[in-house]
């Protein structure tokens, strides 16, 4: 390099000592970090509380759907720019009832942006904080929240509020389902 | 499928051809491929070295391996579901690529951002912007041995990403900036947490000096290592940080005063020679720290001067500006990005166009690489600080 021309003997020893003495604080920096707590975890294995209960209140994993609030107004299906949910609305040819036969989500296609949980009237789809769903099958990550054969009647936004059931437990089943059947 | 990928051979080969004519290469000179896997490359790169074993003569750098088509997509889907591919612009400042877009249709559709929305930005952009430098100055000293400091830098990134988690529920595409305001609002325990970091962090930046950006060898690896002079930084574009370090004082939250950053007192650090050439890899890499100590001013700052009020401009659910053109510029990161945003009336964009400053980062390369050492060029692959999704897009 253009420094190490035209050096004194005196510049010379001056910058190996310089060289030494940063290194040495550097290596103290170090050094130092071996009597700081430290600040890495052993996920899965050694931590208190599984991490799904950790995580924030917003964080954004995998959706799910409470059918029980869904009013299948397909607000979800039209906000999402990736076709990510497919819903299928259907009538009874005798009685007029609009019912729900079909709602997927694709695990593996989600970007988990979050406009669909924008768009829900009801919050009806909502974030998880499941996270953790490594498959060696992609099929396994697409999540029907209803079943095959399954007739799901539309909320009402004036019937009285059904019970509801715990953020994460109903995709949770979905997945867990999944992984049973088809791995 | 197999003759698409023959072609592509072909076209390899032919620039390969065209570059081994242009140069007739002489004894001892041959060609070698840098990327695109490449540890250093920082995603997939590719350069064609023109080398003689040790000094170059010439790197060409090759870009569109992580294309996406992103500005196409933009015309297909709806203005807030582009929101997200937005994010994917810049993984590594997905805030600022998210509030160029925002601020581009707000001027079409002329929405007014409530004012707690926009300091809300601010923060969020500050803290991103933070977390973007120090993966840039920690993967730079990797790059050239350096390793510790990257763990350490990495370390501290991982709390930005926890309040990050916290704010608005991701880690890396936030979709946070929303057209009209922003998705969530910022509580006062998580004011608190954010200040709480801030005070930790910043006794963490003398630490990291002391660490690696005072060290005598780290010093006299990138002092006078291919300066670019100011000129030369602004006939190739150059923009945010890069061009600062060559000594050009340009800052767009400063001359051209977006959102709410004309209220804050912040300086903008400029590139002096800190231990060598103006302009050259080790101002580059001392600007990004200072840069951070400045962010951390700033959020400081929002955070104490924050309003109370809406976070969100009452916004149609499908966004149908009128007929028109707008144009938005935002300091991101990795410098000066542009959006411009073209509306035909309906739901969807008629064209967006992204403008990044790693793509003139990449174009400087081949100047740059004249008479360097091989191992240089990482270095100055590193202190331009090029993500591979910003030059392709």
């Amino acid at each position: 390099m253009s420094s190490s021309t035209n050096l004194t003997l005196g510049q010379y020893f001056k910058n190996i000592q310089n060289a030494a003495l940063s290194t040495l604080e550097g290596m103290a920096v170090t050094f130092s970090w071996l009597f700081r707590r430290p600040i890495t975890i052993q996920w899965p294995d050694k931590i208190e509380k599984p991490l799904e209960e950790t995580l924030p209140e917003r964080t954004r994993g995998i959706l799910e759907v409470e059918t029980r609030i869904c009013t299948g107004c397909l607000a979800c299906q039209k906000a999402c720019p990736i076709d990510t949910i497919s819903i299928d609305m259907e009538r009874n040819a005798e009685t007029k009832e609009r019912f729900i036969a079909r709602f997927d989500i694709d695990a593996a296609k989600c970007m988990y942006c979050g406009l669909c949980v924008d768009a829900c009237p009801t919050g009806a789809i909502r974030h998880t904080t499941l996270f953790a769903y490594a498959t060696d099958n992609i099929d396994n990550l697409l999540l029907s929240y209803v079943d095959k054969g399954e007739k799901v009647t539309p909320f009402r936004p004036k019937d009285p509020q059904p019970e509801l059931r715990a953020r994460g437990s109903i995709g949770k089943n979905v997945l867990e389902r999944n992984l049973k059947s088809k791995n | 499928m197999q003759q698409r990928k023959i072609a592509m051979v072909k076209q390899e080969l032919k620039d390969l051809h065209e570059l081994k004519q242009l140069y007739q290469p002489v004894a001892d000179e041959m060609l070698v491929n840098m990327g695109p896997q490449h540890p250093s490359t920082h995603g997939v790169l590719n350069f064609l070295l023109v080398t003689d074993g040790e000094v170059m003569h010439k790197a060409v750098a090759h870009v569109g391996y992580l294309h996406r088509g992103i500005e196409k997509i933009g015309e297909a889907v709806e203005y807030n579901g582009f929101v997200p591919f937005t994010d994917r612009v810049d993984y590594l400042a997905a805030m600022s690529a998210n509030q160029g877009f925002a601020m581009a249709v707000e001027k079409l559709a002329s929405i007014q951002v409530p004012e707690r929305a926009e300091y809300l930005r601010v923060i969020a952009t500050e803290l991103n912007r933070i977390a973007s430098h120090l993966v840039a100055n920690g993967a730079m000293a990797m790059d050239i041995g350096a390793f510790t400091p990257f763990v350490h830098w990495l370390k501290e990134r991982e709390f930005v990403n926890d309040l990050m988690e916290e704010l608005c529920g991701a880690r890396l595409t936030y979709n946070y900036i929303r057209i009209g305001g922003v998705a969530f609002d910022c509580g006062k325990e998580l004011a608190e947490k954010i200040v709480k970091w801030i005070d930790h962090f910043e006794p963490m930046v003398d630490e990291f000096d002391r660490l690696i950006t005072n060290n005598e060898i780290f010093v006299q690896r990138l002092a006078n290592v291919s300066p670019i002079s100011a000129e030369e930084a602004m006939s190739y574009n150059l923009v945010g940080p890069n061009l600062r370090a060559s000594g050009v004082d340009w800052d767009i939250r400063r001359d051209v005063p977006y959102s709410v950053y004309s209220k804050f007192d912040f300086k903008i650090p400029v590139g002096k020679g800190f231990r060598g050439t103006v302009g050259d890899c080790y101002d580059r890499f001392v600007l990004r720290i200072l840069e951070i100590r400045e962010s951390c001013k700033i959020l400081r700052q929002a955070l104490a001067t924050m309003p109370e009020g809406e976070i969100m401009a009452k916004v149609p659910k499908t966004i149908k500006p009128p007929k028109g053109e707008a144009i938005a510029r935002v300091e991101s990161a990795r410098g000066e990005l542009f959006y411009y945003v073209v509306s035909d009336g309906s739901s969807k964009p008629l064209r967006v166009k992204i403008r990044a400053g790693s793509f003139t980062a990449m174009s400087i390369i081949e100047h740059l690489s004249k008479g360097v050492m091989i191992a240089d060029l990482v270095a100055i692959i590193g202190s331009l600080d090029v993500v591979a999704p910003e030059v392709d897009r």
